[in-house]
């Protein structure tokens, strides 16, 4: 029996990744797609050999046992809420929410529905950043004293700048991955944060670039770079880096290191050939387990997703006022 | 023929006695350090005289370099401007804001030729990557990174581990890159920093800052004296119109790796070959200047502003405030 999964809104780009992997996967079968917008769902149904449904509520009547969301940022509540309401286990693409608030009733409904609620944060699967977590574990660099990060990546453009979308710009779409890997990492929850926020890469009514401050409760402090700085002309979509300094020892990680430089004269551009592992299909494979009935091992709760988007939300507070301000629980 | 006295003949006054034994029309008249015998075996190595106190050396020279450790920076610097010298004065310009106010008063009184040694504008890549920004080709300047540092620098005083001396990691290493910054990017509105500084962790300090500048760029810089790899340096510029990356362990122009003696483990040494290496250039700039009149390119004022950015990030990773400038 294949787990039967669909897929709610095309309107992220990871949409495209995940049917991909549901499409390959041995023991998952994408039932179908719904969308508001009923032109993508016909054109994505078409693409991915699948069958479009016209409203939600029907692909949610229909015989799926779990949905990915992958909506516009600020539909992730109403779209998690309608589906824990029907029965069904969801893997919400990330940030998990805009406020707050949201993030809390996306929890309580998944809980009292008794569904599971996923975060995707398939970083978490990257074999670069799994095995940082354990050279740090077995104590190669000793004490943690502090972390660098960076999530820099090229401007989605659409619904990511406009901010009653999408929450805001740069800041809350690359904040969360490596927020997450830093509490994944230490088992420390960021209790801090402060951020300088700025626009001068495309200066619109949204932040393009964003350097957050962090502060965990064992006192390590961190930074993370999310900023939409990478030139059209970059060789790829962007990074996600991450250094642990230790009392004995640094750990540098780059977790898309692994490609090829292909000198494009086609294109007339310089490309990256990733060659690593596809973190997104081992992301998709244990949510398709755990759907099965297999126990949850690293994919990142809804609970992990409210962490990572609160402080997100926490740095725009503390750009907004100009102080380091506390992340909210 | 330009005198030249050296005072403070450890690391960098090595450096810039290599640097003077280029030009032919430099003399070392005097070299002084209050260590009599690291004087002593200086001169004997350079053929230099020295001085038997600072007073003498003044009196034997035109230009006085100072590369002692920073916090006898004033000390070291305010008699030789009063004295009517024209001053080289390693970085950063003094430990303290008050020692700095001092000093700029007194090259303004004195009307001396005075330069703080912010070595780094002579550095060829920081130099394009600056001539490149100021000439528009990034466009307006979103972020800016920058990243300094090795293991912990050991001396037989120790003196880099003494915060009141040295100032730590983020006075007297990353001030080349807050120099930098404000030569490039102009003035810093704030700056937030936090940094293992006042852990008191034996040999071990470590930095993250970051900062806003009035233009609405937003600069990060990583400064570590805890990276057991060595020393390696790395900026990117991203501006509205393209970005410009350098990494010291990537743009290697020459490497030579051998084996050690036993057949265990060898070293590999990283070049960055070139005419003149950047601590002669900032020399003869300083020496161009003095015989010609002209007004160094970096200013006391410079020197000044690069410390002040540099006690507002100290301030601010010891109270876990914002501090605006």
């Amino acid at each position: 029996m294949k787990v039967k999964v669909g897929i709610m809104s095309f309107a992220h780009l990871h949409a495209d990744s995940y049917a991909h992997c549901l499409k390959t996967h041995p023991s998952a079968e994408l039932v179908g797609i719904a969308d508001h917008d009923k032109q993508r769902a016909q054109a994505k149904a078409l693409q991915w050999e699948t069958q479009a449904f016209d409203s939600y509520e029907a692909l949610l009547a229909s015989e799926v046992q779990a949905v990915i969301i992958c909506s516009e940022n600020v539909r992730h509540a109403p779209l998690a809420q309608m589906a824990a309401a029907a029965g069904k286990h969801i893997l919400c693409e990330k940030p998990l929410m805009t406020r707050e608030e949201d993030g809390k009733a996306m929890l309580a409904a998944a809980q009292g529905a008794g569904v599971h609620l996923f975060t995707a944060f398939p970083c978490r699967f990257s074999p670069a950043f799994q095995q940082m977590r354990q050279l740090y574990e077995s104590g190669a660099i000793g004490e943690l004293l502090a972390l660098r990060g960076t999530n820099r990546g090229s401007n989605p453009g659409g619904w990511f700048t406009d901010p009653a979308q999408s929450g805001g710009g740069a800041l809350i779409d690359h904040t969360v991955h490596v927020a997450d890997l830093i509490r994944l990492l230490t088992g420390q929850e960021i209790t801090e944060v402060y951020a300088e926020t700025g626009n001068n890469m495309f200066h619109g009514a949204y932040d393009d670039t964003a350097m957050l401050s962090m502060t965990l409760q064992n006192g390590v402090f961190a930074t993370l770079d999310a900023s939409w700085s990478r030139p059209k002309t970059f060789p790829t979509w962007g990074d996600v880096t991450l250094a642990a300094v230790g009392a004995r020892g640094i750990i540098e990680m780059d977790m898309f290191a692994q490609h090829l430089v292909h000198y494009d004269d086609r294109a007339e551009r310089i490309r990256q050939a990733f060659w690593g592992d596809n973190i997104d299909y081992l992301m998709v494979d244990e949510f398709v387990r755990v759907v099965a009935g297999e126990p949850r091992q690293t994919l990142a709760t809804g609970e992990d997703g409210y962490r990572a988007a609160a402080v997100a939300l926490a740095a725009y507070r503390a750009a907004e006022y100009g102080m380091p301000l506390p992340v909210r629980e | 023929m330009v005198k030249v006295g050296i005072v403070g003949l450890g690391t960098m006054g090595r450096q810039h006695m290599d640097a003077y034994r280029q030009m032919p029309d430099v003399e070392i008249a005097a070299v002084y350090d209050h260590h009599t015998d690291r004087a002593a075996a200086f001169a004997q190595e350079y053929d230099v005289p020295v001085a038997d106190d600072y007073d003498a050396l003044l009196k034997a020279c035109e230009i006085v370099d100072i590369c002692t450790p920073t916090y006898r920076h004033a000390e070291y610097a305010l008699p030789a401007i009063e004295a009517g010298r024209a001053v080289v004065c390693e970085k950063p310009l003094a430990r303290t804001l008050e020692d700095c106010e001092r000093i700029v008063q007194a090259v303004r009184q004195h009307n001396t030729p005075f330069m703080p040694a912010h070595v780094l504008r002579f550095f060829p890549e920081y130099r394009a990557a600056n001539r490149l920004v100021k000439s528009g080709a990034l466009g307006a300047i979103a972020a800016v990174r920058m990243r300094r540092g090795g293991d912990f620098p050991r001396t037989k005083s120790d003196w880099y581990a003494d915060f009141e001396k040295s100032g730590g990691v983020i006075l007297d290493l990353i001030i080349h890159d807050f120099d930098w910054m404000l030569w490039t990017l102009g003035a810093v509105e704030r700056v937030y920093a936090k940094a293992l500084t006042f852990r008191n962790l034996r040999h071990l300090d470590y930095t993250l800052v970051t900062l806003k500048f009035k233009n609405g760029a937003v600069g990060h810089i990583e400064g570590t004296w805890c990276d057991p790899s060595g020393f390696k340096v790395n900026f990117e510029v991203c501006g509205d119109s393209g970005m410009l990356e350098y990494d010291s362990t990537r743009q290697v122009a020459l490497q030579i790796a051998t084996r050690a003696e036993n057949g265990a483990g060898g070293v590999q040494v990283p070049e960055s070959p070139a005419v003149q290496n950047p601590y002669y250039l900032e020399l003869r700039h300083f020496v161009d200047c003095v015989q010609s009149g002209q007004t160094p390119e970096i200013t006391v004022e410079d020197g000044y502003n690069a410390v002040r950015l540099a006690l507002a990030a100290i301030e601010s990773a010891q109270t876990g405030r914002v501090v605006r400038l």
